[in-house]
């Protein structure tokens, strides 16, 4: 148990409060404005969808177990993820590589079925302005925040691409998978709410 | 910088597991007769649920410090409570005049 003593030494100044590296809790600063711009997302659709008289039915507009399968695709990712970032960690490099290797996969199959969804939603007829389902609002929240989601995917696995490379030519550090591992995790978590809010409720 | 306590790598697929059941449950869930409000809190619940594990588990979270932790919880969810607090009322409000005016 920390003393006082103790807390008032690390809260003096100078010192480090968080225990965590510069890397860290810049990626973490990352992650929560990042997150609070989804949050921005998902309270304007609440906010569209509440006051919307005729809002599109989920169940008409999407094939609800291909979306789990996304979910899933998307899970299995974090978990092969934080296995690379343990592997790193107890300095199992050819298995951190391989997870990446696996993490990067799922990015790239989440990717392929995001764009089957998109292209099979943009043949039925809705575009961001309208659809054929209801309010027109529908289509404008679900392309700007799946796709925003889907650029975050995009740019992670093109961190995870580099990150494997790298790692298998001994040219990077833990801390390095770890920081590529925060933010696939983000990735995930922002699909765990994209998931309930677009495709459930 | 202290080593902070590692998490183990079952662990991770413990959660994984726990993950999947839970998406499942939310999938099945979605056929199942009841209540809209109920359907509402249960899927909530379980966003919530799936999002702590995330969080905690697989971003470390829970081995953090707590200043570190409140930094996160504070800066991410009050601000987004703040925000769905502030607008949820007019959007009701909105919804009402909707009904009102022909």
């Amino acid at each position: 148990m920390e003393t006082t003593a103790h807390i008032a030494d690390r809260w003096g100044g100078g010192t480090c409060p968080f225990d965590a590296g510069w890397k860290k809790v810049m990626m973490w600063s990352f992650i929560v404005t990042d997150g609070l711009l989804f949050a921005g997302f998902l309270g304007g659709y609440g906010y569209a969808r509440t006051m919307a008289t005729v809002w599109p039915d989920q169940a008409t507009v999407f094939t609800l177990p291909f979306i789990a399968a996304m979910t899933f695709v998307l899970i299995s990712s974090s978990a092969t993820m934080a296995s690379a970032v343990w592997s790193a960690r107890h300095n199992q490099r050819a298995a951190a590589v391989r997870y990446v290797w696996l993490t990067l996969a799922g990015a790239v199959l989440f990717l392929g079925m995001q764009a089957y969804e998109w292209t099979h939603l943009i043949n039925e007829g809705a575009t961001l302005s309208s659809n054929p389902w209801g309010d027109p609002l529908f289509g404008a929240y679900f392309f700007v925040t799946t796709g925003f989601h889907g650029s975050h995917v995009l740019i992670g696995a093109i961190v995870l691409l580099v990150l494997g490379i790298n790692l298998a030519r001994g040219r990077t550090t833990t801390e390095n998978v770890e920081m590529a591992g925060l933010y696939w995790h983000f990735v995930d978590l922002v699909w765990v709410f994209i998931f309930t809010c677009y495709y459930l409720l | 910088m202290t080593e902070h306590a590692d998490v183990g790598l079952k662990t991770y697929w413990v959660t994984w597991g726990i993950l999947l059941g839970l998406t499942l449950v939310m999938v099945g869930l979605d056929q199942a007769p009841m209540s809209r409000q109920l359907f509402v809190v249960l899927m909530l619940a379980a966003m919530l649920v799936k999002a702590t594990l995330i969080a905690g588990t697989f971003m470390h979270l829970r081995v953090e410090r707590v200043a570190f932790v409140l930094m996160v919880v504070v800066g991410l969810f009050v601000n987004s409570l703040i925000l769905f607090g502030l607008i949820v009322p007019d959007a009701f409000r909105i919804l009402e005049m909707n009904q009102v005016t022909p």
